[in-house]
């Protein structure tokens, strides 16, 4: 990984800026989870089960079709209405997307606990600017806050 | 790389930028291994920044290449001179003496040794195989300081180089 030009793995969280930095409005947010990383992804990687969990606005999550890391999901939302979603899933690294918003996961073993980062991304949303943009980027930052502290909360209760 | 693929990355699809990650890295790193060793890691994160941060201003998606490569090489350069600044000026003015080069065999060990100046345009020439024109555009120098910093880096080390 360190071979000076051999190819390299990017770190995920690392992996996440970059592809934050191509989202112009992506609001990213990390957690330090007291928790091995294999404790945490068992969470993110459980689409299924875990995602309505700490979604709000998901009721469920199927995946219908995996090739490898790819997925293709069908969402149902909590007004009832179902979105598709394409999805790469791998350790360390969850990006899911579908025609309105990207959602992504990554995370990286941190002392025997895991940095988790969390990335939503409202996609073909006009620009908004002034204090409205503030407004919607507080909002977007404490909801990704509060995702975080349910998945550790699930987390730690699988753990225990 | 697909500019179809290129033009959805540039469009936010963030799958095709996935994608474009996964086909770019790899170059960035081996770029940047060469213009700044001692700090490649944080050069390519840097630089894969910036060309993920400036995709979506790129006019022309089958010009990617040569884009990403000049993003990479000033990112490298700017990482590579902040981190060795006074050693980098004192090599370029004494020039490094083939004695302090002999006995090595490896290349990118040969490249790393040179101030960044002359590595970056023997990396370009030799090892992207930019002309010396190209150079000069993408470093933003006459081309006779290109040609003066490539006589200069040979002169440094030809007995490996040509081993």
């Amino acid at each position: 990984m360190n071979d000076p030009v051999g190819l390299p793995d990017i770190d995920p969280i690392d992996r996440l800026a970059i592809l934050a930095a191509a989202l112009p409005g992506a609001a990213v947010r990390h957690r330090r989870i007291a928790a091995p990383f294999e404790a945490v992804w068992r969470v993110i990687a459980d689409l299924e089960q875990a995602t309505p969990r700490y979604e709000p606005g998901v009721s469920q999550v199927r995946v219908i079709e995996r090739r490898g890391e790819f997925l293709r999901l069908r969402v149902l939302d909590t007004a009832g209405r179902e979105e598709a979603m394409d999805a790469r899933l791998r350790p360390g690294w969850c990006l899911m997307q579908s025609a309105t918003v990207v959602i992504a996961f990554a995370a990286r073993e941190l002392g025997g606990e895991t940095l988790l980062a969390h990335l939503e991304h409202r996609r073909a949303q006009p620009p908004v600017t002034g204090e409205r943009a503030s407004h919607h980027r507080r909002e977007a930052l404490a909801k990704i806050d509060q995702e975080l502290r349910t998945i550790e909360g699930l987390v730690t209760h699988d753990e225990r | 790389m697909d500019p179809e693929d290129v033009a959805a990355a540039q469009e936010g699809d963030a799958l095709a930028l996935d994608r474009l990650l996964d086909d770019l890295a790899p170059y960035v790193h081996r770029l940047c291994a060469r213009i700044a060793p001692a700090v490649a890691d944080d050069a390519t994160q840097e630089a894969l920044l910036a060309i993920f941060q400036g995709l979506s201003s790129l006019r022309a998606p089958e010009a990617i290449i040569t884009w990403v490569r000049s993003v990479t090489v000033r990112t490298a350069i700017r990482l590579a001179r902040r981190h060795d600044p006074e050693q980098a000026e004192e090599d370029a003015l004494r020039g490094r003496s083939v004695s302090s080069l002999e006995g090595l065999v490896d290349i990118d060990d040969a490249l790393a040794r040179l101030p960044v100046s002359q590595r970056v345009v023997l990396v370009l020439r030799i090892k992207e195989g930019l002309s010396e024109q190209e150079i000069a555009a993408l470093l933003g120098i006459p081309a006779g300081t290109v040609k003066s910093r490539l006589h200069r880096a040979r002169a440094a080390f030809r007995e490996e180089w040509e081993a």
